[in-house]
């Protein structure tokens, strides 16, 4: 990774992941409305509300609220441009753990009680899916000695690989997608702030955020989706175009995946989102540990 | 070089101990205050100038050898060894003066019967490694004692309102800091093991003494609770004297360089098993909770830069002799275990300091962890793990004391809203809880570097701990500091009553702690990789844990956060709104509002302990369960391994 490279992806990813995620959480909520019998809105709707948020009186509990959301955004879009840079995967890992805990503090910050029950949350939902994060990166180097001759924690080498990650990770790629309803704050695990009014306690860790500082909440999301995304990617592609364009259709899948999950099954209580979570990543990780040193 | 080695390890040595016998003769607040001070900056300017000497020279041993030293010593170990009996024996404690009679015994057969016929080449050292602990001995050390000049001065007045007739014991208890520190030098230069034995003996009594200053039952309780715990661990220490002796080595250099196999891997185990209770490891960890009722200054000094550390100091000195045998899967065993059992009570505590201790006991386990694992890389780690562990604990703890003096609690749920009430010192406590945990902080930075070293060596079930004694650390903190940065009204500033003895050291301590963060690339380029390679077992052309450039994209993001806090820490311009309380509010900084029966209703919200999941009662027995298995498996195995048996 050159600073050239990093400059042109962390613009690129500035510019094109809101546009990307907020196609996405359009079309999010076409396939929800259609789950649910409804026509559901025009695919742009998301940026609508976001420019109408804009517009909105901007309003805080008190002047660092909005600092440490739009520290989120900053070190969320900054782990986004070192993944697609091709970076280390723990720097990116590490920095959106930063991102989360300004995301966090924003909400304790208000010392609204809603908020703080959101926040608290929100906590518990990384410590849920955290062990699962780090060890993804741990096996993604495992996995990489056998496949290129040397261990590396750089996202970039999957495209020296002749086959995807998935074939030597199955079993963490399904610890991923099962984190990854946490982490794209999908039911039955969006415990903290859900898209679901009826689910929620009045608005969970965003409950004191309104106009400008909203709106960045939810440009957050948009970053986040497609970051994460990339990481299904990660998995699925390998060193051609066709491994490209298999990625792209793993991602459309695993999404949509998500979205029927969302649908289908009602909010959990914390102890089994985090008792599953941690028993999920122990079983897959532990089962794929050994799949590398014994098949490889 | 300045001056001669041996010239500054003889200043600071002597330093603190004439401190300590000054401060014992100057009873007076204002004569105190001028030799705290004074012997304060002194030492740390003489560690100073030892690191500007050897930090990133050379390895210097030299020998120093009469006679007369080792009697005196031995002297020392026996006056140490009736001054606890004689305690024992006051409060009825027998195991402790069982013990103490054992390891006297023990010493003085030592001594006369096998010290004598065996040659010594260097009896001192300095090093790498030694100078950096030096350096925080030095720094953070005196820092803590002169913090204390503020503390005690009020300490002593709360204990005055209570009992209008106790006698002043702030001499001693000053004098007792500073003969710790001078004992903890002795442990960084001691090659000769016979020598750093005394030392290792003062601390533990030093902090005997310490914990139980306040001499109330508890107190006296935790503080025997202390010393029969360090005292197995000093029995462990006289064995493994005996046995080096027999075989005619008593320098650590030439222990570690022979390895942990044959003959000496039973010794090295029960030296590394001295560090583990040294370093409060589970099973052990109780003696360092129990230590908590002593005044904090007392505790910062047991976690920061004195006690705990010598413990992790002689794990990580011996670590070129552990990797993949027995000694070193018990090691990285049990502070694998530590670590991850640690941090899983801490989420459980609401008690500011036990939090702090849990923290301590838990990263202090990942040190011995990456000892264990006894590649460069994971040393490499647990440096930095060391080095960041101390500012930041001992920031930390005198955060927290000076809260507590302020707020009269150490409960985290008093300090809701501490921001609005204290902004410096929540913020610097902030400073404090980020550098524990969190990218792109020291703490986080070496762990970084930890799984590097852990994946390396393909450790998979040390990986599994850490990734999850990862996830549950981010819940402790994060909880923490959320309640601390909350903002509510405009209660009245409290903070313009710190002592200024008390704002130094804490400004000093948080200066340090950005300052390395800052600092981490150069500091691993320059002092720590050539520490590193400069021992011959692991004197390879290069060594990375974490490419140069990724450790200074973590410094400009520790510049970028901290000036973001400094400038925005000003402006306030937005529109301010209340928060929704679910009613009409009637009093937002209480959080009291009219539900919908006109009824005045206070709103309240609990920080989450989880009691029911990570409570001590639980995860204790199986910390202790799994961690005293593995040490006596370690134990057994490298006994039976004198006799050439092996796994």
């Amino acid at each position: 990774m050159t600073i050239i490279s990093f400059v042109v992806a962390f613009v690129a990813f500035a510019v094109l992941a809101p546009l990307i995620g907020g196609v996405i959480a359009g079309a999010d909520r076409i396939v929800t409305a259609r789950l649910q019998g409804r026509v559901g809105p025009p695919i742009l709707q998301p940026f609508y509300d976001v420019k109408k948020l804009l517009a909105k009186d901007d309003s805080v509990t008190h002047s660092f609220q909005g600092f440490y959301v739009f520290l989120s955004m900053v070190f969320t879009v900054l782990a986004g441009a070192f993944f697609f840079a091709g970076g280390n995967f723990l720097l990116v890992i590490f920095i959106l753990m930063l991102a989360t805990l300004f995301f966090i503090i924003a909400a304790y910050s208000t010392r609204s009680p809603f908020a703080e029950i959101g926040a608290e949350r929100e906590i518990i939902q990384v410590m849920a899916y955290e062990p699962m994060v780090i060890l993804m990166a741990v096996t993604f180097y495992m996995a990489t000695i056998p496949m290129l001759g040397e261990g590396t924690f750089n996202v970039g080498a999957v495209f020296a690989l002749d086959r995807p990650l998935i074939v030597a990770l199955p079993f963490v790629f399904i610890g991923l997608l099962f984190i990854l309803t946490i982490k794209l704050r999908k039911s039955p695990f969006d415990l903290s702030y859900s898209h679901h009014a009826h689910t929620e306690l009045v608005k969970g860790i965003s409950t004191e955020m309104t106009g400008r500082t909203l709106a960045i909440v939810e440009i957050i999301h948009w970053y986040e989706t497609v970051l994460f995304l990339g990481w299904v990617g990660l998995f699925l592609v390998w060193g051609s175009w066709i491994g490209v364009v298999v990625a792209i259709v793993g991602m459309i899948l695993v999404y949509l995946l998500e979205v029927f999950i969302d649908n289908n099954f009602a909010r959990v209580k914390w102890q089994f989102m985090l008792a599953s979570s941690w028993i999920v990543t122990l079983v897959c990780v532990a089962i794929n540990m050994v799949l590398i040193q014994v098949i490889f | 070089m300045f001056f001669e080695p041996i010239i500054l390890i003889g200043l600071l040595l002597l330093l603190p101990l004439l401190a300590a016998g000054l401060l014992l003769v100057v009873r007076g607040n204002g004569g105190r205050k001028v030799v705290v001070i004074s012997f304060g900056i002194l030492i740390m300017l003489a560690t100073v100038l030892l690191a500007a000497g050897y930090l990133v020279g050379d390895r210097w041993q030299g020998s120093f050898h009469y006679p007369i030293i080792n009697y005196c010593l031995l002297a020392v170990d026996v006056i140490i060894g009736v001054y606890v009996l004689g305690k024992s024996i006051k409060h009825k404690k027998v195991l402790a003066g069982a013990l103490a009679v054992a390891q006297m015994a023990g010493i003085i057969a030592f001594e006369f019967l096998i010290a004598p016929s065996v040659n010594i080449a260097n009896d001192l050292y300095i090093d790498g490694l030694s100078v950096i602990m030096a350096l925080v001995i030095g720094i953070i050390g005196s820092g803590i004692c002169i913090y204390a000049l503020g503390y005690m001065k009020e300490h002593e007045c709360h204990a005055r309102e209570k009992d209008p007739n106790c006698k002043d014991r702030r001499p001693t208890f000053f004098a007792l800091m500073f003969l710790f520190l001078t004992a903890m030098f002795a442990i960084v230069f001691a090659n000769n093991l016979a020598w750093m034995f005394c030392a290792w003996e003062i601390t533990t009594v030093c902090s005997f003494a310490l914990i139980g200053y306040t001499r109330t039952d508890e107190a006296i309780n935790n503080s025997f609770r202390q010393i029969v715990m360090n005292q197995l661990g000093g029995l462990a220490f006289v064995i493994a004297l005996i046995l080096l002796g027999l075989q005619g080595v008593l320098e650590l250099d030439v222990i570690i360089a022979h390895g942990s196999l044959g003959l000496l891997g039973l010794p090295i185990m029960l030296l590394a098993f001295a560090g583990i209770t040294k370093a409060a490891q589970v099973p052990f960890q109780s003696w360092l909770l129990g230590a908590m009722v002593a005044p904090t200054p007392t505790s910062a000094l047991l976690h920061s830069s004195t006690m705990v550390k010598a413990g992790v100091f002689m794990v990580i000195k011996l670590a070129p002799a552990f990797g993949w045998n027995v000694n070193g899967i018990a090691i990285m065993l049990i502070g694998g275990f530590t670590f991850l059992f640690c941090s899983a009570i801490a989420i459980s505590q609401p008690n500011a300091k036990r939090v702090l201790a849990y923290s301590t006991v838990a990263n202090l386990g990942l040190i011995v962890a990456c000892a264990g694992v006894g590649t460069p890389e994971a040393v490499w780690a647990a440096i930095f793990l060391l080095i960041f562990h101390a500012v930041a604990k001992s920031l930390l703890f005198l955060c927290v004391g000076t809260a507590e003096h302020n707020i009269g609690s150490r409960d985290i749920e008093e300090m809701d809203n501490l921001f609005v009430r204290m902004p410096k010192l929540a913020l610097l406590m902030a400073l404090g809880i980020l550098t524990m945990f969190i990218a792109p902080f020291g703490m986080l930075i070496s762990k970084w570097a930890t799984i590097v070293s852990l994946v390396e060596t393909n450790n998979a079930v040390l990986l599994i701990l850490l990734a999850f004694g990862s996830a549950v650390t981010f819940m402790f903190w994060a909880k923490w500091l959320g309640k601390l940065l909350a903002v509510a009204g405009n209660q009245t500033n409290v903070e313009t009553k710190v002592n200024g003895s008390e704002w130094s050291t804490i400004g000093l301590m948080a200066l340090l702690v950005v300052g390395l963060s800052v600092g981490f690339p150069f500091i691993s380029q320059w002092v720590v990789v050539p520490y590193l390679l400069s021992n011959p077992q692991w004197a390879s052309t290069s060594l990375e844990v974490i490419s140069f450039d990724n450790l200074l994209i973590m410094a400009i993001i520790v510049v970028a956060v901290v000036l973001s806090f400094l400038i925005f820490a000003r402006s306030t311009k937005n529109r301010t709104a209340p928060i929704y309380l679910s009613g009409v509010g009637v009093d937002f900084e209480k959080r009291t509002y009219l539900s919908s029966l006109s009824v005045e209703t206070q709103a309240s919200q609990r920080n989450w302990y989880m009691s029911g999941w990570f409570s001590e009662e639980s995860m204790t027995p199986l910390a202790n369960t799994c961690c005293i298995t593995v040490i006596t498996f370690g134990l057994v195995l490298s006994t039976l391994s004198i006799w050439g048996w092996s796994l």
